[in-house]
C-alpha cells in the first residue's frame, strides 16, 4: 500500500528542513501522540493512541529518522505494539524542493499492519493510512509555513 | 472483551446525561460494529450507553412528502414501511440489502449514519435524497454531514434522533455488493429532486461523494446514456484486496448508469 501526497508550505526549505527534525513539532503533529521522548538524534520513543471510528487503540513503538539529506529530505519511520490489537509500522519519505521562497513537500508512505487490526479492518487499512498521513503532514505545513497550506493533495 | 459499565436509559434526556462527562464513554445504537470491535478488544470504552430501550427514538412519520425516520429505526422496519414503500421505494430497497438478515433485525439507521462507515449503505440515501440529520442539539444538512473516514458533524455526546428524507420525483440505488460482507465495493444512489439531480457514491471514497459531473449531465437528461462518457478518476479512492482503486472507479460509471436505469423504470 502507498499513499502520496504534496503540501506547499510558506516557509523556505531550511526552515521547513529543521522543523522536521525538531521533536516538539513532531510530538504536536504526529496523531495521537501523547509522549515522544529523544534516545538519539536520529532515533525517539513514543507512544501514540488512535481512535478511528469505534477503535480505539494504543501503540508504543520507536520513530526512527534515516536517509537524512539536508535540506532536501529524509525517511521518517515508526514502528509500534499495540497489544492485542496487533502492530503497525511505516515510513514516510519526505522530499523537500524550493519554490519561489516557498518550499513544496512530498511524501509517499509505505505502511504496515499486521494482527488482530489487520484481519478486522483490512478493508479500512488505507484509507485509515491517508488519513493519518493526511493529518500528520497538514498540521505540520500549518505549524510550520504561515498561512496555513493552498492546496492539499 | 475489557469491561465495561453497562447503561440502558430509558429517554433520550437520560442517554445524553449519562454520556455527559464522560470521556471514554460510548453510546451504542445497533452494536453492529461497536461489538464485534468489543469482541475484538480493539476498542475499552468506560460505559456503553445502549439506546435500544429509547422508544422514542424508533418510528416512522410522515407529514407531507416528507419521511422522517427515527434513528433507532431498524433497516428491517425501514424496508417493510409501507410509508417508505410509497412513498420512497428506492429507500425501502436500499434498507433491504443492507448485510444480512440478523444485521437488518439489529442495526439501525442512526447507527449506520453516525458511524460513516466509507462502505455503508444509508449514508449515499442521506446525501442523494438531501435528508436533514436531526439530533439532541439541533439539525445538519446532508452536505457536509460526512466529513471522512468514520468522521462526521457530529460533536462529542451529540445523538442522531432522527432523519428526514424528501420524497424524490425519481429514485434509485444500485450497489455492487462484496460477496461474503454484503458491504458496498460501491454504492450509487441517484436521485431526482425538485431542485435537480444528485447523485451519491458510498463504498468508494473515504466517505460518501457526490458526482457534480453526472449530477450536471443527468439534470438536462436523465438518461444512462447521458453519463456514460464520465469518467471518475481513480486518485484518492479506495483500493483493498477486493479491489484497486482503479477498478472502483470504474464501478462507479457502472453502478450510476444501472442506477438511472433503475429509476426510469
Amino acid at each position: 500500500m502507498e499513499i502520496k501526497g504534496e503540501y506547499k508550505i510558506a516557509a523556505p526549505r531550511d526552515k521547513v528542513f529543521a522543523a522536521l527534525n525538531d521533536q516538539a513539532i513532531l510530538q504536536a503533529c504526529i496523531p495521537g501522540c501523547e509522549t515522544l521522548e529523544k534516545l538519539s538524534d536520529t532515533e525517539m520513543t513514543a507512544k501514540v493512541r488512535l481512535r478511528i471510528g469505534p477503535v480505539s487503540a494504543g501503540f508504543s513503538g520507536k520513530v526512527t529518522l534515516s536517509d537524512i539529506d539536508p535540506p532536501n529530505g529524509y525517511k521518517i519511520s515508526g514502528e509500534g505494539q499495540g497489544g492485542v490489537a496487533g502492530f503497525a509500522k511505516g515510513g514516510a519519505v519526505v522530499k523537500l524542493t524550493e519554490d519561489a521562497g516557498e518550499t513544496l513537500l512530498s511524501y509517499e508512505v509505505d505502511a504496515q499492519v499486521g494482527g488482530k487490526i489487520a484481519q478486522v479492518g483490512a478493508r479500512l487499512i488505507q484509507g485509515t493510512a491517508k488519513k493519518l498521513a493526511d493529518q500528520f503532514f497538514g498540521k505540520f505545513a500549518e505549524s510550520v509555513g504561515a498561512p496555513p497550506p493552498v492546496a492539499a493533495a | 472483551m475489557y469491561d465495561f459499565a453497562y447503561h440502558r436509559p430509558k429517554s433520550l434526556a437520560d442517554a445524553v446525561a449519562t454520556l455527559k462527562g464522560k470521556e471514554e464513554a460510548r453510546p451504542m445504537s445497533g452494536g453492529m460494529t461497536l461489538i464485534p470491535t468489543l469482541k475484538q478488544r480493539l476498542a475499552k470504552p468506560s460505559d456503553v450507553v445502549d439506546l435500544g430501550g429509547i422508544a422514542e427514538l424508533a418510528g416512522i412519520k410522515v407529514a407531507g412528502d416528507v419521511v422522517t425516520i427515527g434513528a433507532m429505526t431498524k433497516h428491517y422496519d425501514v424496508s417493510v414501511s409501507p410509508d417508505v414503500k410509497k412513498i420512497i421505494p428506492a429507500l425501502a430497497d436500499l434498507a433491504g440489502h443492507i448485510g444480512d438478515p440478523a444485521v437488518r433485525n439489529r442495526g439501525t439507521m442512526g447507527g449506520s449514519v453516525a458511524n460513516s462507515d466509507p462502505a455503508a449503505d444509508y449514508p449515499a440515501a442521506v446525501v442523494a435524497l438531501n435528508a436533514t440529520i436531526t439530533t439532541n442539539t439541533g439539525k445538519h444538512p446532508a452536505d457536509g454531514f460526512f466529513k471522512g473516514l468514520f468522521e462526521t458533524a457530529l460533536k462529542d455526546g451529540e445523538l442522531i434522533t432522527a432523519i428526514s428524507f424528501p420524497k424524490p420525483e425519481k429514485a434509485a440505488y444500485m450497489k455492487f455488493p462484496n460477496p461474503a460482507s454484503r458491504y458496498a465495493m460501491v454504492g450509487v444512489f441517484v436521485a431526482k429532486t425538485k431542485d435537480g439531480v444528485r447523485v451519491a457514491v458510498t463504498g468508494a471514497g473515504s466517505a460518501v461523494f457526490r458526482v457534480k459531473a453526472m449530477e450536471d449531465a443527468l439534470s438536462k437528461n436523465f438518461t444512462s446514456a447521458a453519463i456514460k462518457d464520465i469518467k471518475i478518476p481513480a486518485t484518492d479512492l479506495n483500493s483493498d484486496i477486493h479491489g484497486s482503486a482503479e477498478y472502483r472507479a470504474h464501478l462507479v460509471g457502472v453502478m450510476a448508469r444501472r442506477a438511472v436505469d433503475a429509476a426510469n423504470k
